[in-house]
């Protein structure tokens, strides 16, 4: 593709200062997301996903910090910003659904406060009539009722506040959005609503965006792409309709495949991967999994395996040896 | 398998007191519900947060008493049982809870664990004591159990804590388990294993389970039937290959659309996301208020659960 990804990712390597020494759970990451493009990105918890998350929106917190590589959003480098530039650029080009709704919304504010304050904030110009205007709208875009723009957040559903927060994300109409588990804590009928909404919104703002889940399949029927990360690396990266091609993938996507029941496929027989995911401060050698590894060899115990260009996706695994290697995903 | 009727439930109704505008009145998040299950049976208990799951599950332990309505469990009437009748009812059903952390002692090793249980409840002592813990821990996949024995809670992960809890409830021989969401805190790579292993029991040891989930592609996996509750009423229950194959309520049918992974995507029906009323003395069918097919009838009157074909019971005026 030609256009200017939204997002570049090269290298990046993201570490926890701790006493034990730096604890890198984001681990020399490569990914391009282009735009109108909805990417998915799984992994179990602790495998990275947050991290990644707030070091692309540059909200890192505590001891966290980029160790190494670049994060360019819309050709900027995100760590070359001034203040001045990140708080113009941030939800107004760039936005985050962020993993716990709850603790998005400030509760003493009602929900058209918020909106309010997030749009008189970046347009300098937006007179109280016309912001509330574009509240009502915006209530409307994700199927809110506009009567609840006078109620604080405790007096909606968890499913509601998560559509208010989804409104926030979108308001200034941004290119890239980040969603970290937007829906883990809602009813599947919910859930499935606010996806719909959000595919459907996408269709008309065109943003992009990085959706991070635990949930191979709501990943797979969602994005166009998926990566799956595991102890800090993307180990691989996929066309989603690439997935169900079984033997073909790193050992882990299949792994995780095997382990979620079907829930219409005839045959009804699971696996789990043996073992447990492994602790950022004492990683495996060569190959993170190569521990609960089915296929694994004496090389993935000593040789980090390069990634595979192969015909199912990018893969970082040594049975692919021999198709194309490269550098950048 | 025998097809003996382990557990039969009818009618039952638990309340619970609530606070309102004018003074006490109450709910039943659980009302008339009926169901059996047969022993070496897995009924799995599917239905969105607040439709009352966990209190049929605890009902079933009579951890709460039902106001009315009646459990029988192997043709002994325990609903209002108490006392030392209680503690004996409890050698015969176990519960394993969502968070396999809070339900373990963090300053007990894994063997105390067991021997508690065994000790009370079986009259274990020494070596026989010794001997029937590592057969549990054997039984549930922790091995090599000598180190298992000597851990505690917080060295092990997620899933091996919820295998503990297996092993725990396992401890008192019981006939009958209810799981409540026992793999939905685990890791994915995780979960199936906890999931095999409660079908190897089921299987081995002709255990039946009240499987409680919300995900319904492992109620299909785990469970025999598939019961589907919405507001504290049974909307449906059929045979789980069954249910996914043919839903017939329309509430079935929209939990179906929404589940990830369902290769027939049709777009879901607008429907309000109004909670149910959960209202003692509340009037007609539960899901009306979002129901696309909603009709005066559905308002004013509830729904019978209805047998249409074998073992496929609906309760809705209009299923088809
Ligand atoms: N403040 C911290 N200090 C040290 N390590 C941390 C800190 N916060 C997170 N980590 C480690 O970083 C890793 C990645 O955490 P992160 O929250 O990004 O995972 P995640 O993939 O988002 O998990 P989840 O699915 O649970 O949200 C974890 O292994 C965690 O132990
Ligand atoms: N002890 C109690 N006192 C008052 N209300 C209660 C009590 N226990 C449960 N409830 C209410 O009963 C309803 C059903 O709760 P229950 O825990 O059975 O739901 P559930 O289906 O298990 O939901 P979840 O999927 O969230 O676990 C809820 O509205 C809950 O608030
Ligand atoms: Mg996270
Ligand atoms: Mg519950």
């Amino acid at each position: 593709m030609s256009q200017t990804p939204v997002l570049e990712l090269e290298n990046l390597s993201v570490a926890y200062d701790t006493p034990k020494g730096p604890v890198r759970a984001v681990n020399h990451v490569n990914m391009k997301i282009y735009p109108e493009e909805i990417v998915g990105l799984v992994g179990e918890s602790g495998s990275g996903k947050s991290t990644l998350a707030y070091a692309i929106m540059r909200l890192l917190k505590g001891s966290a910090f980029v160790q190494e590589g670049t994060i360019k959003v819309l050709g900027q480098d995100m760590y070359k910003m001034s203040p001045t530039e990140l708080r113009a650029f941030r939800w107004a080009k760039i936005s985050m659904v962020f993993q716990s709704a709850m603790s998005a919304l400030n509760p003493v504010m009602t929900v058209e406060q918020q909106i309010i304050d997030t749009l008189t904030s970046h347009r300098k110009g937006i007179t109280p009539p016309q912001a509330r205007a574009r509240a009502e709208e915006l209530l409307d875009l994700v199927r809110i009722d506009r009567k609840y723009l006078k109620n604080y957040p405790h007096q909606l559903s968890g499913g509601m506040r998560q559509r208010v927060v989804i409104a926030i994300a979108i308001a200034l109409e941004p290119a890239f959005v980040i969603m970290d588990e937007p829906t883990t804590a809602l009813d599947v009928v919910v859930q499935r609503s606010i996806l719909d909404q959000i595919q459907e919104i996408q269709r008309h703002i065109k943003f992009s965006v990085l959706f991070i889940s635990h949930d191979f399949s709501l990943v797979a029927e969602l994005a166009q792409r998926v990566a799956i990360m595991y102890a800090g690396r993307f180990v691989e990266v996929t066309p989603s309709q690439r997935l169900q091609e079984a033997g073909h993938h790193h050992p882990y996507t299949e792994g995780l495949l095997r382990a979620i029941p079907r829930l219409t496929a005839d045959e009804v027989t699971i696996e789990g991967i043996p073992g447990n995911p492994p602790d950022l401060v004492t990683l495996p050698s060569g190959c993170a999994f190569h521990p609960r590894c089915p296929v694994a060899t004496e090389e993935c115990k000593i040789a980090l395996p390069p990634i595979y260009d192969t015909p199912n996706g990018l893969i970082e695994c040594h049975r692919f040896a021999g198709e194309k290697v490269v550098q950048h995903v | 398998m025998s097809n003996a009727t382990l557990v039969d439930v009818k009618d039952m109704v638990v309340r619970f007191p609530i606070r309102t505008g004018r003074g006490r009145s109450f709910i039943t998040p659980v009302d008339r519900v009926s169901f059996t299950i047969d022993s070496g049976e897995v009924l799995a208990l599917v239905g969105e947060s607040g439709s009352g799951k966990t209190t049929i599950g605890k009902a079933l332990l009579r951890i709460e008493e039902p106001s009315a309505g009646t459990i029988q469990v192997g043709n002994r009437d325990v609903t209002h049982i108490k006392g030392q009748a209680l503690v004996r009812y409890r050698n015969d059903v176990q519960m394993i809870f969502q968070d396999p952390f809070g339900s373990l002692n963090p300053v007990k090793t894994i063997e105390q664990h067991l021997f508690f249980p065994l000790k009370k409840h079986q009259g274990l002592r020494g070596t026989e004591l010794y001997d029937r813990t590592g057969e549990l821990l054997e039984r549930v996949g922790l091995t090599p159990v000598p180190e298992t024995r000597i851990k505690y809670p917080h060295e092990l992960s997620g899933g091996q804590r919820q295998r503990v809890a297996i092993a725990r409830a396992l401890a008192v021989n019981p006939k009958f388990l209810v799981a409540d969401e026992p793999i939905s805190m685990l890791d994915v790579s995780i979960r199936a294993g906890v999931l095999k292993l409660m079908n190897e029991l089921k299987r081995d040891m002709n255990l039946s389970f009240l499987y409680i989930t919300h995900d319904l592609a492992s109620a299909r996996y785990f469970g025999d039937r598939i019961m589907v509750l919405y507001g504290g009423h049974v909307m449906e229950t059929a045979e789980s290959s069954d249910l996914l194959r043919r839903p017939m309520h329309p509430y079935t049918k929209l939990l179906l659309a929404a589940t990830p992974g369902n290769p027939v995507r049709q777009p879901l029906p607008e429907t309000s996301n109004q909670a149910p009323d959960l209202l003692e003395g509340r009037k007609g069918c539960v899901f009306a208020t979002r129901c696309p097919l909603v009709t005066d009838l559905c308002r004013n009157e509830k729904p019978p659960l209805q047998s249409l074909d074998a073992g496929h019971a609906v309760a809705c005026h209009y299923a088809v």
